[in-house]
Protein backbone atom coordinates (compact mmCIF):
# COMPACT_ATOMS: atom_id res chain seq x y z
CA UNK A 1 0.00 0.00 0.00
CA UNK A 2 1.45 3.34 -1.08
CA UNK A 3 0.93 5.27 2.11
CA UNK A 4 1.43 8.99 2.27
CA UNK A 5 4.18 9.86 4.72
CA UNK A 6 3.27 12.48 7.28
CA UNK A 7 6.23 14.57 8.35
CA UNK A 8 6.25 16.67 11.46
CA UNK A 9 8.06 20.01 11.18
CA UNK A 10 7.83 21.83 14.47
CA UNK A 11 4.21 22.73 15.01
CA UNK A 12 3.17 21.66 11.54
CA UNK A 13 2.29 18.32 9.92
CA UNK A 14 3.32 18.00 6.29
CA UNK A 15 1.73 15.54 3.86
CA UNK A 16 2.55 15.32 0.15
CA UNK A 17 -0.31 13.79 -1.80
CA UNK A 18 0.90 11.44 -4.54
CA UNK A 19 -0.52 11.34 -8.04
CA UNK A 20 -1.89 7.80 -8.01
CA UNK A 21 -3.66 7.92 -4.69
CA UNK A 22 -6.22 5.13 -4.55
CA UNK A 23 -9.45 5.49 -2.68
CA UNK A 24 -8.24 3.23 0.12
CA UNK A 25 -4.99 5.22 0.42
CA UNK A 26 -7.00 8.42 0.58
CA UNK A 27 -9.07 7.04 3.42
CA UNK A 28 -5.92 5.81 5.16
CA UNK A 29 -4.42 9.28 4.85
CA UNK A 30 -7.54 10.83 6.33
CA UNK A 31 -7.31 8.44 9.24
CA UNK A 32 -3.60 8.82 9.87
CA UNK A 33 -3.65 12.62 9.55
CA UNK A 34 -6.32 12.99 12.20
CA UNK A 35 -4.78 10.46 14.59
CA UNK A 36 -1.33 12.00 14.11
CA UNK A 37 -2.79 15.43 14.77
CA UNK A 38 -4.37 14.18 17.96
CA UNK A 39 -1.16 12.43 19.05
CA UNK A 40 1.29 15.25 18.35
CA UNK A 41 -0.97 18.18 19.17
CA UNK A 42 0.25 20.02 16.07
CA UNK A 43 -1.53 23.25 15.22
CA UNK A 44 -1.08 23.36 11.47
CA UNK A 45 -1.36 20.98 8.52
CA UNK A 46 0.14 21.54 5.08
CA UNK A 47 -1.23 19.40 2.25
CA UNK A 48 0.92 19.49 -0.88
CA UNK A 49 -0.85 18.73 -4.18
CA UNK A 50 1.98 19.74 -6.53
CA UNK A 51 2.39 16.35 -8.20
CA UNK A 52 -1.34 15.66 -8.52
CA UNK A 53 -2.43 16.19 -12.13
CA UNK A 54 -5.99 14.86 -11.93
CA UNK A 55 -8.62 14.51 -9.24
CA UNK A 56 -11.91 12.68 -9.14
CA UNK A 57 -14.94 13.42 -7.01
CA UNK A 58 -13.79 10.95 -4.37
CA UNK A 59 -10.45 12.65 -3.76
CA UNK A 60 -12.20 16.02 -3.80
CA UNK A 61 -14.67 14.88 -1.17
CA UNK A 62 -11.87 13.36 0.87
CA UNK A 63 -10.02 16.66 0.81
CA UNK A 64 -13.10 18.55 2.00
CA UNK A 65 -13.77 16.02 4.77
CA UNK A 66 -10.23 15.87 6.05
CA UNK A 67 -9.97 19.65 6.21
CA UNK A 68 -13.27 19.83 8.11
CA UNK A 69 -12.02 17.19 10.54
CA UNK A 70 -8.71 19.01 11.03
CA UNK A 71 -10.62 22.19 11.74
CA UNK A 72 -12.70 20.35 14.36
CA UNK A 73 -9.46 19.28 16.00
CA UNK A 74 -8.55 22.93 16.27
CA UNK A 75 -5.78 23.03 13.66
CA UNK A 76 -5.37 25.16 10.53
CA UNK A 77 -4.96 23.61 7.09
CA UNK A 78 -3.23 25.13 4.09
CA UNK A 79 -3.52 23.36 0.73
CA UNK A 80 -0.67 24.17 -1.66
CA UNK A 81 0.41 23.42 -5.21
CA UNK A 82 -2.98 22.83 -6.78
CA UNK A 83 -2.51 22.62 -10.57
CA UNK A 84 -4.75 24.55 -13.01
CA UNK A 85 -6.46 21.40 -14.32
CA UNK A 86 -7.13 20.20 -10.78
CA UNK A 87 -8.54 23.58 -9.78
CA UNK A 88 -10.89 23.59 -12.77
CA UNK A 89 -12.07 20.05 -12.04
CA UNK A 90 -12.73 20.82 -8.39
CA UNK A 91 -14.76 23.90 -9.31
CA UNK A 92 -16.72 21.94 -11.92
CA UNK A 93 -17.48 19.30 -9.30
CA UNK A 94 -18.74 22.06 -7.03
CA UNK A 95 -15.97 21.34 -4.51
CA UNK A 96 -14.65 24.84 -4.22
CA UNK A 97 -13.03 24.20 -0.84
CA UNK A 98 -14.66 27.30 0.58
CA UNK A 99 -12.93 28.54 3.68
CA UNK A 100 -9.80 26.52 2.99
CA UNK A 101 -6.57 28.49 2.85
CA UNK A 102 -4.53 27.94 -0.28
CA UNK A 103 -1.08 28.96 -1.46
CA UNK A 104 0.89 28.65 -4.68
CA UNK A 105 3.65 26.44 -3.32
CA UNK A 106 4.93 24.86 -0.12
CA UNK A 107 7.16 27.81 0.74
CA UNK A 108 4.32 30.31 0.65
CA UNK A 109 2.08 27.81 2.43
CA UNK A 110 4.53 27.54 5.30
CA UNK A 111 4.70 31.32 5.52
CA UNK A 112 0.91 31.53 5.55
CA UNK A 113 0.67 28.87 8.25
CA UNK A 114 3.38 30.58 10.24
CA UNK A 115 1.56 33.89 10.23
CA UNK A 116 -1.81 32.23 10.94
CA UNK A 117 -0.42 30.30 13.89
CA UNK A 118 1.61 33.26 15.10
CA UNK A 119 -1.49 35.42 15.22
CA UNK A 120 -3.49 32.84 17.12
CA UNK A 121 -0.77 32.64 19.74
CA UNK A 122 -0.69 36.40 20.18
CA UNK A 123 -4.46 36.58 20.40
CA UNK A 124 -4.65 33.77 22.94
CA UNK B 1 -12.16 29.31 -57.57
CA UNK B 2 -11.54 26.46 -55.18
CA UNK B 3 -8.26 28.00 -54.10
CA UNK B 4 -9.96 31.29 -53.48
CA UNK B 5 -12.59 29.70 -51.29
CA UNK B 6 -9.95 27.82 -49.37
CA UNK B 7 -7.91 30.98 -48.85
CA UNK B 8 -10.99 32.81 -47.62
CA UNK B 9 -11.80 30.02 -45.18
CA UNK B 10 -8.23 30.01 -43.95
CA UNK B 11 -8.29 33.76 -43.50
CA UNK B 12 -11.47 33.57 -41.44
CA UNK B 13 -9.95 30.85 -39.29
CA UNK B 14 -6.81 32.91 -38.72
CA UNK B 15 -8.86 35.95 -37.84
CA UNK B 16 -10.93 33.95 -35.40
CA UNK B 17 -7.76 32.74 -33.70
CA UNK B 18 -6.46 36.30 -33.51
CA UNK B 19 -9.70 37.60 -32.04
CA UNK B 20 -9.68 34.76 -29.53
CA UNK B 21 -6.23 35.75 -28.43
CA UNK B 22 -7.03 39.43 -28.30
CA UNK B 23 -10.20 39.15 -26.31
CA UNK B 24 -8.68 37.72 -23.14
CA UNK B 25 -5.29 39.23 -22.42
CA UNK B 26 -3.88 38.50 -18.99
CA UNK B 27 -1.69 41.44 -18.03
CA UNK B 28 0.87 41.47 -15.27
CA UNK B 29 0.29 45.03 -14.10
CA UNK B 30 2.78 44.73 -11.26
CA UNK B 31 4.95 41.99 -9.86
CA UNK B 32 2.47 39.62 -8.26
CA UNK B 33 -0.63 41.35 -9.62
CA UNK B 34 -2.47 40.13 -12.72
CA UNK B 35 -5.25 42.07 -14.42
CA UNK B 36 -7.81 40.49 -16.71
CA UNK B 37 -9.84 43.06 -18.61
CA UNK B 38 -12.91 41.35 -20.00
CA UNK B 39 -14.35 43.01 -23.09
CA UNK B 40 -17.69 41.97 -24.52
CA UNK B 41 -20.02 39.17 -23.58
CA UNK B 42 -18.87 36.05 -21.78
CA UNK B 43 -20.10 32.65 -22.92
CA UNK B 44 -19.09 29.21 -21.71
CA UNK B 45 -16.36 28.58 -24.28
CA UNK B 46 -14.81 31.97 -23.72
CA UNK B 47 -15.02 31.69 -19.95
CA UNK B 48 -13.22 28.38 -20.06
CA UNK B 49 -10.51 29.72 -22.35
CA UNK B 50 -10.09 32.76 -20.12
CA UNK B 51 -9.90 30.59 -17.04
CA UNK B 52 -7.22 28.34 -18.51
CA UNK B 53 -5.06 31.29 -19.55
CA UNK B 54 -5.43 32.95 -16.19
CA UNK B 55 -4.52 29.85 -14.17
CA UNK B 56 -1.46 29.20 -16.33
CA UNK B 57 -0.34 32.80 -15.90
CA UNK B 58 -0.80 32.64 -12.13
CA UNK B 59 1.58 29.68 -11.99
CA UNK B 60 3.97 31.25 -14.49
CA UNK B 61 4.21 34.64 -12.79
CA UNK B 62 3.65 33.37 -9.23
CA UNK B 63 1.04 36.05 -8.76
CA UNK B 64 -0.82 36.51 -5.52
CA UNK B 65 -3.56 38.83 -6.71
CA UNK B 66 -5.89 38.80 -9.71
CA UNK B 67 -8.07 41.73 -10.73
CA UNK B 68 -11.01 40.88 -12.99
CA UNK B 69 -12.14 44.04 -14.76
CA UNK B 70 -15.72 43.79 -16.00
CA UNK B 71 -16.06 47.44 -17.04
CA UNK B 72 -16.58 46.44 -20.67
CA UNK B 73 -18.98 43.57 -20.05
CA UNK B 74 -22.34 44.90 -21.25
CA UNK B 75 -24.65 42.63 -19.26
CA UNK B 76 -23.93 40.59 -16.16
CA UNK B 77 -26.69 38.02 -15.89
CA UNK B 78 -26.91 34.72 -14.02
CA UNK B 79 -24.77 32.85 -16.56
CA UNK B 80 -22.02 35.49 -16.67
CA UNK B 81 -21.98 35.74 -12.88
CA UNK B 82 -21.62 31.95 -12.67
CA UNK B 83 -18.64 32.03 -15.04
CA UNK B 84 -17.02 34.83 -13.07
CA UNK B 85 -17.47 32.96 -9.81
CA UNK B 86 -15.95 29.82 -11.31
CA UNK B 87 -12.91 31.84 -12.34
CA UNK B 88 -12.67 33.32 -8.86
CA UNK B 89 -12.96 29.91 -7.18
CA UNK B 90 -10.35 28.21 -9.34
CA UNK B 91 -7.86 31.07 -8.98
CA UNK B 92 -8.36 30.91 -5.22
CA UNK B 93 -7.50 27.23 -5.24
CA UNK B 94 -4.14 28.20 -6.70
CA UNK B 95 -3.58 30.51 -3.79
CA UNK B 96 -4.43 33.81 -5.48
CA UNK B 97 -6.85 36.39 -4.18
CA UNK B 98 -9.35 37.73 -6.71
CA UNK B 99 -11.03 41.13 -6.88
CA UNK B 100 -13.78 41.98 -9.34
CA UNK B 101 -13.65 45.60 -10.46
CA UNK B 102 -15.57 47.78 -12.89
CA UNK B 103 -19.02 47.15 -11.50
CA UNK B 104 -21.47 49.79 -12.61
CA UNK B 105 -24.48 50.81 -10.56
CA UNK B 106 -26.63 49.07 -13.16
CA UNK B 107 -24.65 45.84 -12.79
CA UNK B 108 -24.89 46.05 -9.02
CA UNK B 109 -28.65 46.51 -9.17
CA UNK B 110 -29.01 43.66 -11.69
CA UNK B 111 -27.07 41.33 -9.40
CA UNK B 112 -29.18 42.33 -6.42
CA UNK B 113 -32.44 41.94 -8.34
CA UNK B 114 -31.41 38.53 -9.65
CA UNK B 115 -30.64 37.55 -6.09
CA UNK B 116 -27.08 36.62 -7.02
CA UNK B 117 -24.57 36.35 -4.27
CA UNK B 118 -20.97 36.95 -5.29
CA UNK B 119 -19.98 34.84 -2.33
CA UNK B 120 -17.77 37.24 -0.44
CA UNK B 121 -15.74 38.28 -3.48
CA UNK B 122 -14.26 41.72 -2.98
CA UNK B 123 -15.63 44.16 -5.54
CA UNK B 124 -14.72 47.72 -6.47
CA UNK B 125 -16.06 50.22 -9.00
CA UNK B 126 -12.84 51.00 -10.84
CA UNK B 127 -9.61 49.29 -11.78
CA UNK B 128 -7.71 52.04 -9.95
CA UNK B 129 -9.43 51.20 -6.68
CA UNK B 130 -8.76 47.52 -7.22
CA UNK B 131 -5.10 48.23 -7.86
CA UNK B 132 -4.91 50.37 -4.74
CA UNK B 133 -6.32 47.50 -2.70
CA UNK B 134 -3.92 45.05 -4.36
CA UNK B 135 -0.93 47.25 -3.46
CA UNK B 136 -2.25 47.43 0.07
CA UNK B 137 -2.47 43.62 0.29
CA UNK B 138 1.12 43.26 -0.91
CA UNK B 139 2.28 45.88 1.55
CA UNK B 140 3.16 48.34 -1.21
CA UNK B 141 2.46 52.04 -1.16
CA UNK B 142 2.30 54.55 -3.98
CA UNK B 143 3.84 57.85 -2.95
CA UNK B 144 4.13 61.07 -4.89
CA UNK B 145 7.49 62.70 -5.40
CA UNK B 146 5.71 66.03 -5.68
CA UNK B 147 4.41 67.29 -2.34
CA UNK B 148 0.94 68.56 -3.22
CA UNK B 149 -0.15 65.98 -5.75
CA UNK B 150 -3.00 63.62 -4.91
CA UNK B 151 -1.92 60.24 -6.24
CA UNK B 152 -4.91 58.26 -5.13
CA UNK B 153 -7.04 56.52 -7.72
CA UNK B 154 -10.31 58.01 -8.87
Amino acid sequence: MARVPIIRVGDILLATIQEDLHDSDALALQESLTTELERTGANGVLLDFTTVQTVDSFLGRMLNDVVAAIQLLGATTVVVGIQPAVAMTLVELGLELKGIRTALDAERGMRLLGSALGTSVREG
Amino acid sequence: MKDQARNAAQLIEEQRATINELQTPVIEVWKGILALPIVGSVDTARAQDMNERLLDRIIQTRSEIVILDITAVPVVDTAVAKHLLETVSSARLLGAEVFIVGLSSRTAMTLVHLGLDLGGVITRTTLAKGLELAFDRLGLRVVSSKPSRDIRGS
